[in-house]
């Protein structure tokens, strides 16, 4: 018994022995790692360009007519950007109820009127997401000292989201003018008055495209090398040619691919990455594939301050590609939807809602649609939309019923499901998965449905894959090993049994 | 037992208080505006009542030039009466209304009250040239008591006061302001402006009309002898120089004076005007010289060229050589009427073997002398030629040995 506990002691004494140790080598490795941090000598110059992109309504100055004297370029510019900073930060105040930076855009005596808002707000714990989305100034007069200048800015579409307790009470959109009056204090333009001059509500004219016919038999594309992240230096136009020939060889008829919102550069789109987006167009042109092409992947904010920058980046890709023949179709974004929990349900249908008035407002052509990631979430929207696009990865069995009902209530639109398939992984981390025959069944049944149907798809998708960006579905191995295996051509490059029914039963 | 109660009745209470606030508004609610008027004058209360069915209170959504806010109503039996807070209602512009809830909206439009706070005056640029081609401006913002600027079409009478004269104009406010161009007249000054709207006046600003570009002028010298001593000063003047419209121009205008000598080297001089008169001075020359000279203002005007003669003031000078040629001694130096030449004048030494100059030596004159003591050691022996130069007269001394 002794003996024991002796043991036991010993063992106790050696363990906070080594605990100890572990602790004192920690203590010191962290004192030196922190001893040996600093400045990045890149910094000590001060060279980068602070400036970023934070706020970008359209703008449109109607030709220069002022009274007073001749306005340069360079003044006009200034006007303009601490005239939409002004703006900014008004959207900021009212969001946060702080007053950061109203005092270098409106004059002493405007920002009382802010403050006293602010102040009202404050007391009824009222906060407002604002934006504006389009501004149309004209300028109406400029002092002889160049230090006093009138605007009138006509039709500001605004955006309002006013929060009560934390819970949204009004959701609204006005038009309005605006006659304001700067001065140039301090080397700012400031604000020394703003007179609302007409107001009312706005609500966009929506024309809804109207497509007689879209027999879609398609597939979601990605190279296999370089899944969700088609554009990035590995692009190599042989390969995706070459992937286009097989796709148009199996009788498909379109593809879907995804335009990452980051990676393009946001605001201010990267033209290196647009001409490859392009190039992929003009490639499907070339096999006689038509492209739907959708747009914000890897996006989720949706804060209402960043929809200016959104809307750039869409008015960018739409005006480069609106014209092409290969384009089918413009799909603002991959299952939004799937945000609804993390980002709100209001925030990202009004955010979807404002973009569809963008892109239709920039092209009129072309069907715009929202791949829901299913069918009930498929009729939000619907009026907007010119085609009701959702992914279906639910039991076949139930597609004929889904798909009929979601007919029912969206009887002039048409439908097209734009991802369906099965993983054919099973291993390690999914012992119970599909095989690959089962999926060349599953396939095979789907293809039955849809030809029984007519129902226009597309499948997810063409390779498997060997990386999965962790952005995709998260870090978790069985996550990622299940989408690496929804290909119908295996990792090695050898067609899978369901390559049979790609696109035929 | 008896606990189960409290328990039920606890429960019961929290459900019955759920209920009630759960109310909210029901599709069958109706409600109708009883405010018939949309146009107000700033400052005024104002109070938006609506008459209602129901018991549910919502809320109201404002917007106005410089923000949103909601206001919740005052309840008298069946209507609903919301006020506007202050802050709103003293400014100018469209308000915008949504009742929460329901369908209802529409707009106020809140005037400026048509009567002057305070007058609100930009002037600038602050002074301007004679000419009647350039002018200031004058920008009036009148004010009303809630700082909002008047209604456009408001009439504003700007005054103006400038030597014998006092006038006066009507302008009339547009986009909010009003301005007026002012343009300077052909005599310079301190012109005084005011203005007044709806019997306010404003307080009074000036500006400057000054003189335009100067016109061409003359130019005079002055100096005490014509003798080139390299000791006395000439003072170059310009006439009053003015404008075209006969004006003084401003003072600190800067003229420059160009010389031309005899061996054409440019000697500047400069001074800037005082009362139109610029004077600058420049040395004599210490040799027999002419100068042309002739002031610019650089750029814009210039004057005429005069031509300045100087006379030689030495003829002649002795030079002695002692301690074997190793110290020369040049003087006395005389001047114009045999008096010592004034410290300073240059005199040079110049050393020359095989008619090679090998060295120059160069001393300012003390008390009508100058001595040179040559360093032998930098000489080898043998023979030199010495050649001594002052006030333009050389002397040359051949086959001194060293």
């Amino acid at each position: 018994m002794t003996g024991l506990n002796r043991n036991i002691l010993r063992i106790i004494l050696m363990l906070s022995y080594v605990a100890i140790i572990a602790f004192v080598v920690f203590g010191i490795s962290s004192l030196y790692s922190y001893l040996n941090t600093g400045a990045d000598r890149s910094s000590i110059l001060h060279t980068e360009i602070k400036k970023a992109d934070q706020y970008l309504p359209k703008i449109i100055w109607a030709s220069l007519n002022n009274e007073g004297r001749p306005m340069d370029e360079q003044t006009l510019n200034t006007i303009e950007n601490n005239y939409l900073d002004a703006w900014y930060v008004k959207h900021i105040a009212y969001k946060t109820n702080k007053t950061d930076g109203i005092n270098d855009y409106y004059t002493e005596s405007a920002r009382e009127n802010i403050f006293n808002i602010i102040e009202h707000n404050v007391s009824e714990n009222i906060t407002i997401e604002e934006t504006t989305l389009e501004h149309h100034p004209t300028l109406e007069f400029f002092s002889e000292d160049g230090q006093l200048a009138v605007i009138t800015d006509k039709d500001v579409i605004e955006y309002k989201r006013l929060y009560k307790n934390e819970n949204i009470v009004l959701e609204t959109k006005e038009k309005s003018t605006y006659k304001i009056i700067l001065l140039l204090e301090d080397g700012y333009w400031r604000i020394r008055h703003i007179i609302k001059k007409e107001v009312s509500n706005y609500s966009e004219n929506i024309t809804t495209v109207s497509h007689d016919k879209i027999a879609v038999k398609g597939i979601n594309y990605y190279p296999q090398a370089t899944p969700w992240n088609m554009f990035g230096d590995a692009f190599n136009a042989d390969i995706i040619s070459k992937d286009f020939k097989l796709i148009k060889e199996t009788g498909l008829n379109s593809i879907r691919i995804f335009v990452p919102y980051a990676s393009f550069g946001k605001a201010s789109v990267n033209t290196e990455k647009l001409m490859k987006l392009i190039q992929v167009l003009d490639l499907a042109e070339a096999q006689e594939l038509k492209v739907v092409v959708t747009l914000f992947d890897f996006y989720g904010d949706y804060s209402v301050l960043d929809w200016t920058l959104n809307q750039r980046h869409a008015e960018t890709i739409v005006t480069a590609l609106k014209d092409h023949n290969a384009l089918l179709a413009w799909d603002i974004k991959n299952e939004p939807n799937l945000d609804f929990e993390s980002r709100g349900r209001q925030q990202v249908v009004a955010w979807l809602d404002q973009m569809i008035d963008l892109v239709k407002s920039v092209d009129e052509e072309h069907p715009v649609t929202i791949g829901w990631s299913n069918a009930k979430s498929a009729t939000m929207l619907k009026d907007k939309l010119d085609l009701i696009t959702f992914h279906y990865y639910e039991d076949l069995d139930n597609l004929e019923k889904t798909y009929d009902s979601l007919k029912l209530e969206t009887p002039e639109k048409p439908l097209v499901i734009t991802e369906f398939g099965i993983s054919s992984y099973k291993g390690l981390w999914n012992p119970f998965g599909y095989s690959e025959s089962d999926q060349a069944a599953y396939h095979k049944k789907a293809q039955h449905i849809f030809n029984e149907n007519e129902i226009s798809f597309m499948s997810w998708t063409l390779y498997d894959f060997t990386k999965i960006p962790k952005e995709v579905v998260g870090r978790l191995p069985w996550h990622k090993r299940t989408q690496a295996y929804f290909g119908f051509i295996n990792q090695k490059g050898e067609t899978k049994p369901a390559f049979k029914y790609i696109s035929k039963q | 037992m008896r606990f189960k109660y409290v328990h039920l009745l606890v429960l019961v209470m929290i459900l019955l208080s759920f209920t009630a606030s759960m109310k909210s508004l029901k599709i069958n609610d109706t409600f109708r505006l009883l405010t018939p008027q949309t146009e107000f004058e700033a400052g005024h209360d104002i109070t938006l009542k609506f008459s209602t069915n129901s018991d549910s209170k919502p809320d109201l959504y404002l917007s106005n030039s410089y923000g949103s806010i909601i206001i919740k109503p005052v309840i008298n039996r069946s209507s609903l009466s919301y006020q506007l807070p202050k802050s709103l209602g003293n400014k100018t512009g469209m308000i915008s209304w949504k009742l929460l809830g329901s369908t209802l909206y529409g707009k106020l439009n809140i005037h400026p009250k048509q009567e002057v706070a305070t007058m609100e005056t930009y002037l600038g640029p602050p002074s301007i040239e004679t000419g009647e081609t350039d002018y200031t401006m004058l920008v009036v913002i009148p004010t009303d008591i809630h700082d909002n600027p008047l209604k456009d079409n408001t009439q504003v009478s700007v005054m103006y006061q400038f030597l014998a004269n006092e006038s006066h104009d009507t302008i009339y406010m547009k986009n909010s302001i009003s301005y007026k161009n002012i343009y300077s007249k052909t005599k310079t000054g301190r012109m005084l402006i005011s203005s007044e709207c709806l019997n306010k006046n404003s307080k009074e600003y000036d500006i400057n009309i000054l003189p335009t570009i100067p016109t061409d002028f003359t130019i005079t010298y002055n100096r005490n002898h014509e003798y080139a001593d390299g000791n006395q000063i000439t003072t170059f003047s310009t006439s009053i120089i003015k404008d075209k419209y006969d004006n003084i121009v401003s003072d600190g205008t800067y003229v420059d004076f160009f010389i031309t000598n005899a061996s054409n080297d440019i000697l500047k001089t400069s001074g800037s005007t005082v009362q139109g008169i610029a004077t600058a001075k420049i040395i004599h020359p210490d040799h027999q010289d002419i100068w042309e000279v002739k002031a610019f203002v650089k750029g814009i005007s210039e004057s005429d060229s005069i031509s300045v003669t100087y006379k030689q003031s030495i003829t002649y000078f002795k030079v002695a050589f002692s301690e074997g040629n190793k110290a020369i001694t040049v003087g006395p130096l005389k001047s114009f009427m045999g008096q010592m030449i004034p410290d300073g004048l240059e005199v040079k030494l110049h050393i020359l073997q095989n008619n090679i100059k090998i060295k120059t030596f160069y001393k300012d004159s003390f008390t009508g002398y100058a001595t040179f003591n040559l360093n032998l050691d930098s000489f080898p022996d043998s023979t030199y030629t010495f050649k001594i130069e002052t006030a333009g007269i050389e002397k040359t001394y051949r086959n001194i040995k060293l």
